[in-house]
């Protein structure tokens, strides 16, 4: 049935194409069924650490994408992912915006300052280019500890975010509420997934890997070798900013540790853990990261035990749970191209 | 097609070049450039294709001083370059770079390079698994796509034979002839040049020694002395 599809698909519409429906199709079942599944089977306590992975996921899938389609790892989302909390935070309380007009506001000013940052570091070579989103990220954590900030951004207390009525349409309350909430970040994960996938695949993610590789030949062939770069650049903190709104309706609260450069580490290992060559590896690496921590915490060894699964994990797995087990299947014949 | 005026290119206190004129017609006629090791031969075709800004001097390119813009603006309009040291997409199948290329520059005719270049049977490979005398072929054809108008190449015959250096001449010369463009080559091997070259120019010690047909520059006593010696 499922192999007379795809042949049929095949014939019609070429390889890729069927590829491209088939994917969206899996795509869809995931993304129903992982949205209402959970809420049926696990407590809400599991549910507060899936969620809390998927947001991590999030950010280690704007991370991998930018690693493996444009070589560059940046180590700045944390400013983005706990900015997008004080900016919501501060233009409620402060400014007097509605919900919805706090997070669009917030949403235009961390794209203006991920445009102009990414303006001034995508021309720069891997090792600076990391140096520099970590030194930007560092400034803006310390920035918000500023005495003189203090009234906005509730020194090292971080401020308690009290959202009344509708975000985008959306009642605050559900976002409070752990079932509800789940559904929500899992279906944003997957559409995000779903277009960073997409995007790999377009000519903008051919032309990025082709600077990636060679990007002097790129500027002798005619092509602008910044303007995608920095759209790559872009998009990541996008993808930040959309996890960090998340997390702030969710938690009620931001705190200057969602800025801090542990979020940035944390988002690095969750990717590497996943793996960075596709969306689920991130996504899956969040996932085992956010349950792995409590385990560890249970024990009251975090870093610790953190340190050991980190290196066991790297060396059983060097591209990640999901590069790892691609490969496995793919030797052993699983994968029908194969044969 | 291409003026070069008074151009001089230093790295720090190097000077690499030294008030170069010259001047390039688009007659169809492969212009080789030749001169010792170190005689500003690359360092002249990063000036003209603006990989080096020259410390004084201008480029002039269909009459339009293009001495501040940028080398992706020169590709688009024309300029096209080939590299001493391979310069490819190795990760990349043959196919796919030139494609890449050709869709940037809207060149539907691909297949005419890949002919011309004779990459056929290495279309689905990755570059980087090709033998070495290949990717030089493919670094030509990448410089090809989009039929430019002033082709510049350095050393296209690096690490090929004498018989594949010819044949790749050859190649580079009908082509030139054909599609009636200007060309630049620079070359170690004096033979290849002086067999496909209408015009041929020595630099020595990044000065402009002359410049003449291969018979006047075979005969001249200086560029005798400076560079070919009795082997010529
Ligand atoms: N990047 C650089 N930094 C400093 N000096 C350089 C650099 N590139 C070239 N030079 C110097 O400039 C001079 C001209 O070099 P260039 O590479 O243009 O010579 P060439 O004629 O192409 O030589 P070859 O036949 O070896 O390719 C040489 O003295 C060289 O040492
Ligand atoms: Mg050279």
């Amino acid at each position: 049935m499922t192999d007379d599809f795809h042949a049929s698909a095949t014939a019609t519409f070429g390889g890729s194409t069927s590829r491209l429906s088939l994917a969206i199709v899996v795509g869809l079942i995931g993304l129903g069924a992982g949205a209402v599944v959970p809420t049926w089977l696990a407590s809400d306590f599991v549910l507060r650490l899936g969620s809390e992975g998927l947001l991590l996921g999030l950010l280690a899938l704007s991370v991998a994408f930018l690693m493996n389609q444009a070589g560059l790892v940046a180590l700045g989302v944390a400013s983005i992912y706990g900015g997008a909390g004080y900016l919501f935070a501060i233009g409620m309380s402060d400014w007097g915006l509605t919900p919805t007009a706090a997070l669009c506001v917030a949403f235009l000013i961390l794209l203006v300052y991920a445009t102009m940052l990414g303006a001034l570091i995508v021309r720069t070579k891997p090792l600076a280019f990391m140096m520099l989103t970590l030194a930007a990220g560092e400034m803006i954590s310390h920035a918000v500890l500023l005495e003189g900030l203090r009234d906005y951004t509730g020194g090292a207390d971080g401020l308690v975010v009290r959202t009344n009525g509708a975000v985008l349409g959306i009642d605050a309350a559900r976002f409070a509420d752990p079932a509800q909430f789940w559904s929500l970040a899992w279906g944003v994960s997957v559409l995000i997934g779903l277009a960073l996938w997409a995007i790999a695949r377009s000519r903008l993610g051919a032309v990025l890997r082709a600077i990636r590789e060679n990007e002097e030949r790129m500027r002798f062939s005619g092509f602008n070798t910044f303007l995608p770069r920095l759209i790559g650049y872009v998009l990541v903190n996008i993808v930040a900013a959309i996890a960090g709104f998340l997390h702030v309706l969710n938690a009620g609260f931001v705190s200057p540790e969602s800025l801090g450069l542990f979020v940035s580490t944390n988002t690095l290992v969750a990717a590497l853990i996943g793996g960075i060559s596709g969306s689920l590896g991130p996504i899956l690496g969040g996932l085992i990261f956010s349950f792995a921590q409590d385990e560890f915490g249970a024990r009251g060894l975090t870093q610790l035990l953190t340190g050991v699964a980190i290196v066991v994990f790297i060396v059983v797995f060097p591209r990640g749970v999901v590069g790892g087990l691609s490969g496995l299947s793919k030797r052993l014949g699983w994968r029908r191209e194969a044969s | 097609m291409l003026t070069i005026e008074k151009l001089s290119v230093s790295y720090g206190s190097v000077r690499a070049l030294t008030d170069v004129d010259l001047e390039i017609r688009g007659d169809g006629l492969l212009h080789g450039i030749i001169g010792p090791n170190g005689a500003g031969k690359s360092t002249l075709l990063d000036a003209i294709c603006g990989r080096r800004r020259p410390t004084s001097g201008r480029v002039r390119y269909c009459g339009e001083d293009i001495t501040r813009h940028s080398v992706s603006w020169r590709r688009r309009q024309g300029m096209a370059r080939s590299f001493q040291r391979t310069s490819i997409f190795q990760d990349l199948t043959v196919h796919e770079q030139l494609q890449l290329v050709a869709q940037h520059l809207g060149d539907g005719r691909v297949g005419d390079v890949i002919e011309v270049m004779d990459l056929g049977g290495y279309l689905d490979q990755k570059a980087g698994r090709i033998a070495y005398g290949v990717q030089r072929r493919v670094d030509v054809a990448l410089a090809l796509i989009g039929r430019p108008r002033l082709l510049l190449m350095d050393e296209p015959g690096a690490g090929l034979s004498a018989t594949e250096t010819l044949r790749l001449f050859e190649h580079v010369r009908d082509l030139v002839r054909e599609r009636r463009i200007a060309a630049v080559v620079v070359e170690h091997d004096v033979e290849a040049v002086f067999a496909c070259c209408g015009m041929v120019t020595v630099l020595d010690l990044g000065r402009h020694l002359a410049t003449g047909t291969p018979e006047a520059i075979r005969a001249d006593h200086r560029v005798v002395a400076a560079y070919l010696g009795t082997a010529a």
